[in-house]
């Protein structure tokens, strides 16, 4: 492997990578090596036209741009010379020569690169009187972003992303030299499964999400890593999140599970959290047959009741339970516990399912199939079925995933059972079925894994509160088993003892607890993915 | 239609007066396609190689590359099919000798092509005429047509394993794509943007194969080289740039025109005695000795021998060898106006330094020229033509550079009288 020198470091680097590339495969850039760059971008090809991150290297008269420099064996790199900040003043002199400077009502603004590299490597003073292009503000370019023309500094990273990622290539540039504008091509609009990607990638306020602008200043956002939940890719995402509420989902880098990159679908499924369609308490079905807020303790005790009289009547069999796929693995865990010392193995997982394609989106549209799988639970079919034999009294069901379209007729089967105990997020048709219907926390509300489709454990974390009363999926079974009476139900529910108990019951896990994970993950435990 | 035959001939253009030497007929009657024939039949690709090596032959496309340096380039042992490209997209204002070649010379084009096509072992010729020559892009089909018919082009040319075949193609009319990487992108029917480099076009060149890109005029000299070898070649012009090449003079000249001369000719001896002087009895003010993009000369460095290494040390280059003469009623800040205006209306817009570079001079030059004009403009001009400079993908920001440069070198009191007196004061000088 060749090794070279920047500013005096040594660096052991990949063989045929540029040395952007070879710096961000070390993890060094702007990270330890400062190389400032607008229009290379890790998962696109090299443009080589922003012309920001020339460095200086020793025996190469002119300044070379580090994104497309092959690295050679004993090159010597320097990032911090007069010349190179002369070379990145004069960029980012020459880029505002056009730019409108209209930051105060940009919704880029405190995350904007235009500013944060002017601050840093740019003149603090302007000496253009010339007038800046007047263009096209506020364009909808499709369904989903929203551009001003005047602000774009001509990067191409979106043309770039729409060719080469959804391959839709909607974009292009259009005109020559300082009439050169990013658009659309005639006739076309920006609409492709992952088009609010480009709001990412653009380094500047040309464009944004139709979705998020000018709902908050960024600024006040905290952004906690976290999970897409919309199917088992597991896209590492940050939720951005003020007030107790989270604005918008953004892709967090992960090469091994969505480099950067996010579909459409997923980045808006955010909305779902603060929906206003949240189960916000415990319910019960009354007397008269209708569903009645009732009390936490009520419900639990209600459901404690029905199973402990069915299993009385009938044997621990006639309790079953369906899994969710959107659980984690820990809430997951507690179910298998809770089971056993029901002393009842009738149990399935019903997983929704949509269009995948090749990019991202799997059919299995929720985050945590594998996890599930690999913690023992089966298809719901068998469950289902049985259930229309008369042979199940009372079901657990956790989540609404048996309302996918290929679980028909599903809600009439849990009709058959004598009492169905719901633990969801959000109110759906399956809790006109249900006796007991519980409230618990979506994935942005509790602290957990989820194993994705490739065996991949990642960690979720609470990113908000929910603003009423609910537990996790884990932490309302366990409260249940308690209720219940059972052994290994005592006591607080700890969340950090589940994940790791669940190592030594599937040694899969070992290893592979909320705290062990780390940000991006680690792959199953002897698993080849 | 323009000039026929150069005012002064040499051995490029010589028989360019004779209508029949732009026929296979003709140019055969002249010994035409004698030199392909003994080269393909009797020299290896290696020993045409040292040949033009030896020849010490330039590019005549602006840069004045080693021709033979840039030939060896190509890969040697590939699979992949390797590729010519024929530069004819003449655009560089004040250039229009590739013109006259393809109309007048279309086969000495064609059997340069062949002899460079063996050399490299190139089995296709991409010719690229910008455009606007619809005229000498026909006289160059039409002659591609009569070689391919005579067997000259195709398989088995001269009985041998040789095989090669030209394709005339059209340009759209943008300058850059003179540039070589960015007339690839245009040949492949892309937008005509220079390629960032590496990869260089000898590794990944049209259509991702090896590729050479040589200027019509530098194909024009090789089958004369190949014929009389390069010691005959290098007893012309200066020891460091030997050979005739074709001067286009224009402006204010009594003689506008082409010459075909020796390189290290002397500019003066070119307008004075050949080019006629200035008429009406002017005087030179300054000129531009290779093209619009090179930097401009005062009347008082007109001594100079037209060739890089004596060029170099006046800052400017040969170019094109487009020389434009401007009289004493000129002003220079209009001059500033048309070269920033057109290398601003030319500049692709990759790369930011000549996107924004480009608009921003001609912005400051067209306001100092109406009157506007501040002290510091003329400290600004500079600045950004420095940043410019060998900062882009390509050289077209270095060539839109320098004539700005070269005009504030010689001509700062046009400017400074612009800024001091707030109006133009050459009331006389061409009308923008």
């Amino acid at each position: 492997m060749p090794r070279i020198t920047v500013d005096g470091r040594d660096y052991e680097v990949p063989e045929g990578r540029t040395l952007l590339q070879a710096l961000d495969d070390l993890g060094v850039l702007m990270n330890g090596v400062e190389i400032p760059h607008y229009c290379w971008h890790p998962k696109l090809s090299i443009d080589g036209s922003c012309r920001l991150c020339q460095v200086e290297i020793e025996g190469q008269p002119k300044l070379q741009i580090a994104c497309n420099t092959p690295v050679q064996d004993g090159m010597v790199v320097y990032t911090r010379t007069e010349r190179v900040r002369r070379a990145r003043e004069g960029v980012m002199e020459l880029l505002l020569v056009n730019h409108p400077l209209d930051c105060p009502i940009c919704d880029q603004a405190g995350e904007c690169k235009l500013q944060d590299y002017a601050f840093e490597y740019g003149v603090p003073r302007s000496r253009t009187r010339e007038p800046r292009r007047a263009l096209k503000k506020r364009v909808d370019l499709g369904p989903t972003i929203v551009f001003d023309q005047e602000r774009c500094i001509l990067c191409r990273r979106c043309v770039r992303f729409c060719r080469e990622v959804p391959g839709t290539g909607e974009l292009g540039v259009f005109g020559r030299g300082d009439r050169s504008v990013v658009d659309v091509f005639p006739g076309e609009e920006l609409r492709n499964d992952y088009s609010m990607n480009v709001a990412d990638i653009c380094p500047v306020g040309a464009l944004t999400t139709r979705d998020f602008r000018f709902r908050i200043r960024v600024w006040f956002l905290k952004e906690i890593p976290g999970v897409c939940t919309g199917c088992s890719r597991g896209c590492n995402i940050h939720l951005g999140t003020a007030y107790n509420r989270v604005y918008r989902y953004t892709p967090r880098r992960n090469d091994e599970v969505n480099e950067t990159w996010i579909c459409d679908e997923g980045r808006l499924s955010y909305k779902a959290i603060g929906a206003p369609d949240r189960i916000r308490e415990p319910w019960l079905r009354s007397a008269r047959g209708v569903l009645e807020p009732a009390t936490e303790s009520d419900a639990l005790g209600r459901a404690a009741d029905r199973i402990r009289t069915a299993a009385e009547a009938h044997g621990p069999g006639v309790v079953a339970a369906l899994a969710s796929p959107h659980a984690t693995n820990e809430d997951l865990f507690v179910l298998r516990r809770l089971l056993a010392a029901l002393g009842t193995e009738v149990h399935g997982m019903a997983v929704p399912r949509g269009r995948g394609d090749e990019i991202l989106l799997r059919e299995e549209r929720a985050p945590n199939v594998a996890g599930g799988r690999a913690l023992g639970f089966g298809e719901a079919e068998p469950v289902l079925d049985r259930i229309r034999g008369g042979g199940v009294s009372v079901l657990l069901v956790l989540g609404h995933d048996l309302l996918d379209p290929r679980y028909e007729g599903a809600l009439d089967a849990l009709r058959r059972c004598e009492s169905v105990i719901l633990l969801d997020t959000h109110h759906s048709e399956l809790e006109r079925a249900a006796e007991i219907v519980l409230p618990v926390r979506h994935a942005a509300e509790k602290l957990g894994t989820f194993t994705n489709f490739a065996g991949r454990v990642q960690r979720i974390e609470p990113a908000v509160e929910p603003p009423f009363l609910a537990l996790s999926d884990g932490e309302t079974l366990h409260r249940l088993g308690r209720t219940l009476g059972l052994a290994g139900f005592a006591g607080v529910y700890d969340v950090r003892a589940i994940s790791r108990a669940i190592g030594s019951e599937f040694p899969a896990f070992a290893g592979r607890d909320v705290d062990a994970v780390g940000p991006l993950g680690l792959p199953l435990a002897g698993d080849p993915a | 239609m323009g000039q026929r035959v150069p005012h002064v001939t040499g051995y490029l253009t010589e028989h360019f007066a004779d209508d029949a030497f732009g026929t296979l007929a003709g140019y055969r009657a002249r010994g035409g396609y004698e030199t392909a024939r003994r080269v393909v039949t009797g020299m290896s690709p290696a020993e045409v190689i040292e040949t033009v090596k030896a020849s010490g032959l330039q590019g005549r496309g602006g840069a004045g590359f080693s021709t033979g340096l840039k030939w060896s380039f190509m890969p040697a042992e590939t699979d992949r099919p390797k590729y010519l490209v024929c530069n004819a997209d003449e655009s560089e204002p004040g250039s229009f000798k590739d013109r006259i070649l393809l109309e007048r010379g279309p086969h000495q084009l064609i059997e340069g092509i062949l002899i460079a096509a063996f050399a490299t072992g190139a089995e296709k010729t991409f010719a690229y005429v910008r455009g606007e020559y619809a005229f000498p892009a026909d006289c160059l089909e039409r002659a591609v047509a009569e070689a391919r018919e005579a067997g000259l082009l195709g398989e088995r040319i001269f009985g041998t394993d040789f095989r090669h075949d030209i394709v005339v193609v059209r340009g759209a009319g943008a300058y850059i794509c003179g540039e070589e990487t960015g007339l690839l992108e245009s040949l492949e029917g892309k937008k005509g943007q220079p390629r960032k480099k590496p990869p260089f076009p000898a590794q990944f060149g049209a259509f991702g194969m090896p590729t050479t890109v040589n200027n019509v005029e530098t194909f024009c000299h090789v089958p004369h080289i190949l014929a009389r070898g390069p010691d005959w070649f290098r007893s012309i012009g200066t020891e460091k740039s030997p050979g005739h090449t074709l001067f286009g003079v224009s402006g204010h000249v009594v003689r506008p025109g082409l010459y075909e001369l020796p390189l290290g000719t002397r500019l003066d001896e070119i307008i004075f005695e050949h080019a006629g002087g200035v008429p009406d009895g002017k005087k030179v003010k300054g000129v531009i000795p290779g093209g619009m993009s090179m930097p401009i000369l005062p009347a008082g460095q007109l001594d100079v021998p037209m060739a890089n290494e004596y060029l170099r040390e006046r800052k400017t280059m040969l170019g094109t060898g487009g020389i434009i003469v401007m009289n004493e009623d000129t002003c220079m800040v209009r001059v500033a106006c048309v070269v920033t205006y057109f290398f601003r209306d030319e500049s692709c817009g990759q790369c930011t330094q000549c996107r924004e570079g480009t608009g921003w001079m001609n912005r400051i030059v067209e306001r100092i020229e109406r009157g506007g004009g501040e002290s510091e403009d003329l400290a600004v001009l500079l600045d950004v033509a420095g940043k410019m400079e060998g900062a882009t993908i390509c050289a077209f920001a270095d060539a839109a550079a320098w004539p700005v440069q070269g005009l504030l070198r010689h001509f700062r009191e046009d400017f400074e009288a612009h800024v001091r007196e707030r109006k133009c004061p050459f009331p006389a000088s061409f009308e923008l």
